[in-house]
């Protein structure tokens, strides 16, 4: 099942894209460029909505009801929770739009890296498993084994750049700041302590630059390829919406402006 | 922690731990076994150990190392050499080229010659009391006997993944750059790359004035040592595993699962309708006018030179390693089987298993 639908479809594109381009030194990464661009594109309601959804969070903090159950029930958590509950479920909100984005990424990680080790087949095991996964139509046996090599990089191992004998995790620190460049700008401001909501949002905004820069880190550099163009298009799709909220960013008192 | 963070953190968690599931690292984590073979013991790379097992009994005479060291791992066939030692280089996170006692298993030198930029997959040739050892990062590297760096590696392009072959004159040595190089040991040089059309997984089998190589491409070249090359014949599928030359002869099978026989003299089928229960990656033997084939499927097959079935057995678990012939047994390592080695005699009569203990 995962792999007919994710793995096999997801390998495909990969190699198609590949031999698209050439299938030379570097066509590979820019391979995964232009995958992870056509991902955001199918992706782009799911974006959408993550938007909306953080929006209708920002608006709601100055909601004078909000603020009065915050208030009302600032002793009694459970209270304010099912308070908190009601307003999402009269006003249509829904409290994990913003993150929920995020975690549909997972899925099509997992499946990206499977693929791009999968494509790359630096053991004979992966090669097996790739000759399972090509369709019958695909004639891939002029582009196999792929070139792995990217700037410089080779997308089938981790990355680093050897600095004064140290192996400098390029890379990883970029997915790291990006992802938490983009949490940011996405992330509501808020002005109560006890929301939440924000709080989860928060927390994500700590949790998965670290996390995303920890795969980065470990794994295949092409993974981190995807992460890095994921989170600028991420970036430049807020920035484009005029939601971004670079007050999180950057300090003071900036607030996206508002559009509906 | 209220319900909402453990959820996200735990989502968070599965997604870190899926991930990691997939593999990582620099090394290689998983492969199917190598398997070499004297008249007394059988070795099989099994991941964390090269084991000796005893051909008389399947009891395991000794393991290398003593105790699992995670950052090394072997999956190529073990090399026996005239002067007894065992060859193999490790695939793990740390790729040390390892000298063995063949007897005790006992290490008589390791030397790390790739600054663990490449893995060993690949068998090493000795010739001339040189060892030319095929690395994945796409050099040969040429060691004497002693685990010394005689020459400078010989840069071929392309991960290798199987054993040179040579003639006593030339090396040739196929790589997954879709070329077959020769190369001539006196200079260290390459003379010639022909290219094949795809991926060469296997080592060539060696004949008259020069070698026959399958490769992804789905074709059979004949490769003289001069370089020049004619495909002899097609298949419906890739062709992964090494061909087997007998006389006019030349037996090969493909992914699909088909299995050949070419006359050579006239370029003519003998028969190609023969197709046993599943792919085929492991190469062909041919031990006394009977032909082993071991299936992805778990079966191993005995069929005479005309293609007639003598007998099959199924062993379980899947073959992607090429049996052995030693001590009048048929040696086979299934993948992924509840044991890692298992011995047939010439009639399909099954003599022992080997399961290693933990």
């Amino acid at each position: 099942m995962w792999e007919t639908i994710i793995i096999q479809p997801m390998t495909t594109l990969l190699l198609w894209i590949y031999d698209a381009l050439g299938h030379g030194p570097h066509m590979f990464g820019l391979a995964i460029i232009l995958f992870t661009i056509l991902i955001k594109v199918i992706t782009w309601p799911l974006n959408a909505s993550q938007v909306k959804g953080a929006q209708a969070m920002q608006e709601l903090q100055n909601d004078k009801e909000w603020q009065d159950i915050q208030k009302k029930y600032a002793k009694d958590r459970e209270k304010l929770a099912q308070e908190q509950m009601r307003i999402y479920k009269e006003r249509g909100i829904n409290p994990f739009a913003s993150c929920l984005p995020t975690l549909v990424q997972f899925p099509i990680i997992i499946g990206l890296y499977q693929s791009i080790t999968r494509a790359l087949s630096i053991t004979p095991f992966d090669m097996l498993k790739l000759a399972r996964t090509i369709y019958p139509f695909q004639n891939v046996e002029g582009i196999i084994p792929l070139n792995s090599t990217f700037l410089w990089m080779d997308l089938g191992r981790p990355e680093s750049i050897q600095i004064l004998g140290f192996g400098l995790p390029t890379l990883a620190i970029i997915v790291a700041l990006t992802t938490y460049v983009q949490s940011k700008l996405t992330m509501p401001a808020s002005s109560n302590p006890n929301d939440q909501s924000a709080q989860m949002t928060k927390m994500m905004s700590i949790y998965m630059p670290l996390m995303l820069g920890w795969f980065a880190l470990n794994f295949a550099s092409g993974i981190a390829v995807y992460f890095i163009i994921s989170n600028l298009l991420g970036i430049v799709q807020y920035a484009a919406t005029g939601r971004a909220n670079w007050s999180n960013l950057f300090g003071g008192s900036k607030q996206p402006s508002s559009k509906k | 922690m209220n319900t909402k963070r453990l959820i996200l953190v735990s989502l968070l968690a599965f997604g870190a731990l899926l991930l990691s599931a997939c593999g990582g690292g620099q090394g290689v984590s998983n492969n199917w076994h190598g398997l070499a073979a004297d008249a007394e013991r059988a070795y099989v790379s099994n991941g964390t150990f090269v084991q000796a097992v005893d051909l008389e009994t399947g009891r395991e005479v000794w393991r290398y190392p003593a105790e699992a060291d995670s950052k090394l791992m072997f999956y190529a066939t073990p090399v026996l050499t005239p002067d007894g030692q065992l060859l193999i280089g490790s695939a793990g996170t740390k790729h040390p080229f390892v000298s063995l006692n063949p007897e005790t298993g006992k290490e008589m030198w390791a030397e790390s010659f790739t600054q663990n930029k490449g893995a060993w997959l690949a068998s090493p040739l000795v010739l001339n009391d040189e060892i030319y050892a095929p690395n994945t990062d796409g050099f040969l590297y040429v060691i004497d006997m002693n685990g010394k760096q005689a020459a400078d590696p010989i840069e071929i392009g392309g991960a290798l993944w199987s054993a040179p072959v040579t003639d006593g004159n030339l090396i040739y040595v196929a790589s997954l750059d879709h070329h077959l190089h020769i190369i001539d040991p006196a200079s260290g040089t390459t003379t010639e790359n022909i290219d094949l059309g795809g991926a060469v997984p296997s080592s060539p089998a060696i004949a008259a004035g020069g070698v026959y190589a399958g490769s992804f491409a789905s074709t059979v070249e004949f490769i003289k040592n001069d370089g020049s090359h004619e495909v002899i014949a097609k298949t419906g599928d890739w062709i992964w595993g090494s061909p087997v030359l007998n006389n006019d002869a030349l037996y090969y099978a493909d992914l699909g699962g088909n299995i050949h026989s070419l006359d050579l003299a006239s370029g003519n089928q003998n028969w190609n309708d023969l197709k046993p229960d599943g792919p085929i990656v492991a190469g062909l033997i041919l031990v006394n006018d009977q032909i082993y084939v071991a299936t992805e499927a778990g079966t191993l097959v005995a069929m005479d030179r005309d293609g007639k079935i003598v007998w099959e057995k199924t062993v379980g678990g899947r073959f992607y390693t090429t049996p052995v012939f030693a001590g009048d047994l048929i040696l086979v390592a299934p993948y992924q089987a509840d044991f890692v080695l298992a011995a047939y005699d010439v009639d399909g009569k099954q003599a022992w298993t080997f399961t290693p203990e933990k």
